[in-house]
């Protein structure tokens, strides 16, 4: 088992241009090879090339050999028998490429039995065994959506492993991922290479290249802007754009001087919450000051935006009492959402959505006008719809659109994971600055310690929900 | 299991209330509606020519017309618990005997009607979705549009001129062989399909377009097995949940059609019922349609909730 892959001067280009610019990298069993980059850099165009996978509008040229045998050259058919086979796709998330009315089992043991043509029987019993092996085996007869995020990443490593393919490719497989199961998954991976496979991954997460080691490609608009082995590109970066990549993780933030908190914005005291039996709040006690970032940490299921939104009176309390700062108006305690894009309706344009608020509320079109030239926000974005913006655009304008109701207290649940790592710390700095500057009281959920401690002046850390 | 129980009580609840509401409205339209019921009732035994004023007084007597109108509703209510649907004020017969020769003839054309709709509009649907923003997409919607637009009484008089009348192939009207059923069965099945064809082109493009759709050709399978193991099961879910909504068209589209085809079915008995003040067979037959109406969708939830885990889980 083993599979040598080369690119050669490959090119992507669409009627309206070009979209990679001749990339070359060799790719050996064992080494694996991680592709940097932020949303748009051609990441995942390479990855679809290799794979045979582009969308018809785009054409792939240049050469892209699988053991010297050229892959764009083959016809349609034979390069589809490839899949499973010799190249395996490892997708984004799992949880949606997973489907959701078949039991996981089925969807395991149909690769044993449809793509290697083992009888019904033993394809079943490999399943059985390859998902145990993967501490699922209470989960064989669960269907997608009785899992969690990280259990469906690990169903996915399994159909991909199914099929014994020698060439991994894994499309940014930790997004959406909290900091331990991220570890885990990458990890994961690299166990895949340490048995000889060849392993192709795509992420923005630098941390991710760094527990892969092996190789690493940057890049940026289109082009592999630095290439060559994880332990020099990551140490020593030569390129201006590695450089910003590596200091926007947040271990690499430099220190903030923080303003002298005022009184309690909100406090909550002994707050307990129960999911179905599960219990994921316990008592929790929970203070925030004008001026202040707490900072709530924990795994996923850990109740952080549980917390948040009770807070926030969104979600009722079983136990426990939340008292509001004196003399300050219900619409002074606002909510930055996780998922940019689901916080706007996708068929109105900025413009509208912005204008809603301010004639609901009674806010002058030169508030919003203000906030957009504080946070860079062109006027010719206004026109656009929220699928025409980027993640980070977009999070600023929710930040805009919150701030224009003066509020007092922030709850900002994850308000950069999703976001590419340099687009993740301009809103980190905004955030800071906005607390400090409007007397802002934010209580900030995530699960990235080293944020946490750069940014808050206090942490309270959830431990995870006790089963049961 | 708790999970498929739960909604089939909420349609056992929605029965039992369809059954008191119909009752009650169409007792209140018949006696909302102008003249004199003891006369037209009269009109309908007798015939037009023998009806008198004394006839009319006869009838009013003998079927108790002259007590006050909360009476002879709590009498219907009070049969009803019973299973006892009373007696035609114009032919004498049981309710129930009539229904069920009424009923057994509207379900042979309804079945019809549902087998038709399915064979134009799923491979229409397919087509469409398979080719979502091209031409046979196009096309579809716009046969679609025109087809649902059209009111029941002119498709199924443009089918009377092409095929009856001119062509001579099929009966413009009649009841017993399934040649007989054509007709009708067409006139419904195209308003059906309308909907349906687009239910499930919107379902087929949009699980062609699904991650899991991509991930079943990446891991390896053929084509033919990623449609038949993660295609159909998915795209069949809105098509099914939508079934229970034609019925609303299929009922009302039969009243019309039976009437225009000269058959003798539910919907042709309610109409005839209506003109001679028949109000036991009015309530009847609004039960027969409303409780039909239930037990369909509570099929549907079933089907629903064998093709869909995640609903019995909610």
């Amino acid at each position: 088992m083993s599979a040598h892959l080369e690119v050669d001067r490959l090119r992507v280009a669409s009627r309206d241009g070009v979209l990679v610019h001749d990339v070359s990298f060799a790719v050996r069993p064992g080494v694996p090879l991680t592709l940097l980059g932020e949303s748009g850099s051609g990441k995942s165009l390479v990855v679809q090339a290799i794979m045979g996978t582009l969308p018809a509008e785009l054409a792939a040229s240049g050469r892209i050999a699988l053991d010297g045998r050229d892959l764009p050259g083959l016809p349609e058919a034979e390069r589809r028998t490839l899949w499973g086979r010799r190249i395996a796709l490892l997708p984004q998330e799992p949880w949606l490429a997973l489907d959701p009315t078949m039991r996981v089992l089925g969807q395991v043991a149909e690769v044993y039995r449809h793509v290697r043509g083992r009888p019904a029987g033993d394809s079943r019993a490999e399943g059985r065994a390859r998902l145990a092996g993967l501490g699922l085996a209470d989960a064989v007869h669960r269907y997608p959506f009785q899992l969690s995020g990280g259990m469906c990443q690990r169903v996915a490593l399994a159909i991909a492993r199914a099929a014994d393919a020698d060439l991994l490719l894994a499309d940014e497989p930790t997004k959406g991922l909290d900091a331990a199961l991220r570890d885990g998954v990458a990890a994961g991976l690299r166990g895949e290479a340490d048995r000889g496979r060849s392993l192709i991954t795509i992420t923005h997460d630098v941390t991710v290249a760094r527990v892969l080691g092996g190789e690493v490609g940057v890049m940026l608009d289109g082009r592999l802007v630095e290439y060559g082995p994880a332990a020099e590109v990551l140490a020593r970066p030569r390129h201006d754009y590695t450089r910003r990549l590596l200091a926007a993780e947040p271990v690499a933030w430099p220190g903030r001087d923080r303003p002298v908190p005022g009184d309690p914005v909100i406090r909550g005291a002994g707050i307990a919450k129960t999911f179905g039996g599960r219990t994921v709040l316990d008592g929790v006690d929970v203070e925030v000051r004008a001026g202040e970032v707490v900072a709530v940490l924990g795994p996923s299921g850990s109740g952080k935006s549980t917390l948040g939104n009770i807070l926030l009176g969104l979600v009722p309390a079983d136990a426990g009492e939340v008292r509001r700062g004196p003399g300050l108006a219900p619409l002074r305690f606002q909510k930055v959402y996780q998922d940019p894009p689901g916080a706007f309706a996708p068929q109105r344009t900025l413009r509208r959505a912005l204008a809603d608020v301010g004639r609901r509320h009674g806010v002058a079109w030169e508030v919003f006008e203000g906030l957009m030239r504080r946070f860079r926000l062109g006027p010719g974005l206004l026109d656009r719809r929220p699928g025409q913006l980027s993640g980070g655009e977009l999070q600023r304008f929710a930040l805009a659109r919150v701030l224009a109701l003066n509020p007092a207290f922030l709850f900002a649940d994850e308000p950069t994971s999703r976001l590419d790592p340099i687009t993740q710390r301009e809103v980190a700095d905004l955030l800071h600055e906005l607390a400090g500057e409007r007397r802002l009281g934010v209580l900030l959920v995530t699960h990235e310690a080293a944020m946490a401690a750069n940014l808050a002046h206090r942490v309270l850390a959830l431990e995870p929900a006790a089963a049961g | 299991m708790a999970g498929i129980l739960r909604p089939l009580a909420g349609r056992a609840v929605q029965a039992l209330t369809v059954a008191l509401l119909v009752g009650l409205v169409s007792f209140a339209l018949m006696h909302a509606l102008p003249g004199d019921p003891a006369m037209r009732i009269a009109a309908s035994r007798y015939g037009p020519d023998l009806m008198t004023a004394e006839a009319a007084e006869r009838v009013r007597a003998e079927l108790g017309l002259d007590r006050p109108m909360p009476v002879q509703l709590a009498e219907w209510v009070g049969r009803l618990a019973t299973f006892d649907l009373g007696r035609s004020l114009v032919t004498g017969a049981p309710v129930a005997e009539e229904l069920e020769i009424q009923l057994g003839a509207s379900l042979w054309l309804a079945g019809a009607a549902l087998a038709l709709s399915m064979a134009l509009g799923l491979p229409a649907g397919l087509l469409a979705g398979m080719r979502a923003g091209r031409l046979p997409d196009h096309l579809a919607l716009a046969a679609a549009v025109l087809l649902r637009a059209l009111p029941v009484f002119v498709t199924g008089l443009v089918l009377i001129i092409v095929f009856a009348v001119w062509l001579g192939w099929l009966p413009a009207a009649g009841f017993g062989g399934w040649r007989d059923l054509l007709l009708p069965g067409l006139t419904l099945a195209f308003g059906l399909a309308a909907l349906s064809s687009r239910v499930t082109r919107d379902a087929t493009a949009a699980v062609l377009a699904a991650p899991y759709v991509a991930f079943a050709r990446t891991k390896g399978l053929p084509e033919r097995l990623v449609v038949l193991r993660h295609g159909v099961r998915n795209a069949a879910i809105p098509v099914v949940a939508v079934l229970g909504l034609q019925l609303v068209y299929l009922v009302e589209g039969m009243v019309v059609v039976e009437s225009l085809f000269a058959y003798p079915g539910i919907g042709h008995a309610l109409v005839h019922a209506i003109i001679a003040r028949d109000v036991p067979m009015v309530q009847g037959t609004a039960l027969a349609m409303g409780l039909t109406f239930v037990l369909v969708n509570a099929v549907v939830d079933l089907l629903c909730a064998a093709l869909d885990p995640r609903q019995v889980a909610r």
